[in-house]
């Protein structure tokens, strides 16, 4: 279990989170949706350990019952962006995050180069990232945080950038993966879409200051939602958001 | 069908079929001003020595240039790390710009003598603020989520550094090192013309002392020559050394 217990991070003057308490189970995939500006992202940067040196922030990481520091190595972010280096063909790419941990660059290329099929990646080992689709961009970030020994992946708008139908696959296509390699996720999202169709547990939050509003297990299975069995918990997800419009 | 001529190429023979029959018909003197045709004779009849001089340059040229990119990459290096340096020096970089050449050169031969050290120095302070400013401006250039990226993986500053700052800075680097190149060789014409024993400076100033304008004009064109080359061979480091060729589009 991953828990954040008392989470304040300021700004200058303004507070960006206050007291937030989140509990993460793995493997699960969890939503976090909410207004721009409330804090997701901030929450997801502390996590990551890449809060910008100007924010103050305090509160505790518990990693399965002990206190943990950012960032981890159990902890793999991936930022909105797929982040790809140019410079770098998909392999080394793919294999940046062993390197980072100690291993050297051909050990690493060696235990990422066999998993590129998995991640639908293959042939494309010694291409850059330019060669490449969204989708296979996407997929080769996801190799490079997955190959590494993170058990919580956080994910910035992963699907953001891609177009509608590319979008649906690579959800499904996450999933799939997630069956076969199960991780604890937390995605930030602003697609009630993407949010309902994915997601284990949806959290709502609301600010800033950002909090939790709401914690929203979705009940069915994913292979069991169609749209219309969806649509409720989207209306609810809609009301909750909108809440604080004036 | 004929492959269109690039059109820089069209603009110089316009100009130069223009500056010959000017000089043919106005009835200016060839002393005062030669055509192209009397620069190309000049600069054949006189080739050993221009040639001399013009290797001389270009080895001045390419010394304090490589100097210069040595030292101004090793300044990059620590005003990156050290913020508060970069503050407090930049200004003055910025003011050493301000010295008018003329001022400059006669000093340091006055203060270094006619050896290749004045000479050198004087290349290196002209040289040294583009390159430096491009590299500062490449390293801050360095997409956020890429510094994110590696430092939620764990990795310390230096490593982000020569991972991710280093190279999304190449492009910036060269176009600062073209820059600068086009800098080095005029700097050291100036150095040898305020006192030199060879040099393209030198010959310049003997040959206008000699009322030559077409000498003049050859090692004019001997100078243009040599940054060319010197450009054309950055364009060549820049082609081999390029990891992928695509990636200045999205660093």
């Amino acid at each position: 279990m991953l828990e954040v217990i008392g989470l304040d991070v300021r700004a200058g003057g303004a507070i960006l989170l206050e007291d937030l308490t989140v509990r993460l189970d793995a493997p699960a995939l969890t939503c976090l949706i909410g207004p721009s500006g409330c804090g997701k992202s901030t929450l997801l940067r502390w996590l990551a350990g890449v809060l910008p040196p100007a924010h103050a922030a305090a509160g505790r990481l518990v990693l399965d019952g002990q206190p943990a520091a950012v960032p981890h190595p159990a902890i793999g972010y991936q930022p909105q962006n797929d982040a790809l280096f140019p410079w770098l063909t998909v392999a080394e790419n793919a294999a940046l995050g062993l390197e980072v941990a100690g291993l050297r660059r051909p050990e690493a290329m060696a235990r990422v180069t066999p998993m590129l099929a998995a991640f639908g990646l293959d042939g494309t080992a010694g291409l850059f990232p330019d060669a490449l689709s969204g989708g296979m961009r996407q997929r080769a970030a996801f190799l490079r945080t997955m190959a590494t020994e993170a058990r919580w992946l956080l994910l910035d708008e992963p699907f953001s950038a891609l177009d509608a139908v590319t979008r649906i696959r690579m959800q499904r296509w996450l999933c799939g993966r997630l069956a076969v390699q199960p991780r604890g996720v937390l995605i930030v999202t602003h697609d009630l879409h993407e949010a309902t169709s994915l997601a284990d547990r949806i959290l709502v939050m609301a600010g800033p200051p950002g909090r939790i509003v709401a914690d929203i297990p979705v009940p069915l299975a994913r292979a069991a939602r169609t749209e219309a069995g969806l649509a409720p918990l989207r209306e609810t997800l809609k009301t909750l958001l909108l809440e604080d419009d004036p | 069908m004929f492959p269109r001529p690039h059109p820089a190429l069209v603009l110089i023979v316009l100009l130069l079929v223009l500056w010959e029959g000017y000089s043919r018909l106005s009835g200016v003197s060839p002393l005062v001003l030669p055509g192209p045709s009397g620069v190309v004779r000049a600069l054949i009849a006189d080739r050993a020595a221009i040639g001399r001089h013009g290797i001389s340059t270009l080895g001045v040229a390419a010394l304090g240039f490589s100097a210069s990119v040595g030292f101004a990459f090793a300044t990059s290096v620590a005003l990156h790390f050290r913020p508060w340096a970069a503050r407090g020096l930049i200004p003055l970089f910025v003011a050493s710009q301000t010295i008018p050449l003329v001022a400059l050169a006669p000093l340091m031969i006055l203060w270094f003598g006619f050896g290749l050290l004045p000479k050198v120095l004087l290349v290196i302070l002209v040289t040294f603020f583009p390159v430096l400013l491009s590299l500062l401006s490449g390293y801050a250039q360095v997409p956020r989520d890429y510094v994110d990226l590696l430092a939620s993986m764990g990795a310390r500053p230096r490593l982000i550094f020569r991972r991710a700052t280093l190279p999304a800075a190449r492009a910036a680097f060269f176009n600062g090192l073209r820059i600068s190149a086009t800098y080095a060789i005029v700097a050291t014409i100036f150095a040898e013309y305020a006192g030199a024993r060879r040099g393209l400076g030198i010959y310049i100033l003997a040959a206008k002392n000699s009322f030559r304008a077409d000498l003049v004009l050859a090692a004019v064109v001997v100078s243009a020559a040599l940054t060319l080359a010197l450009l054309g061979m950055l364009h060549l480091i820049d082609r081999v050394t390029a990891r992928n060729p695509l990636a200045g589009r999205h660093a």
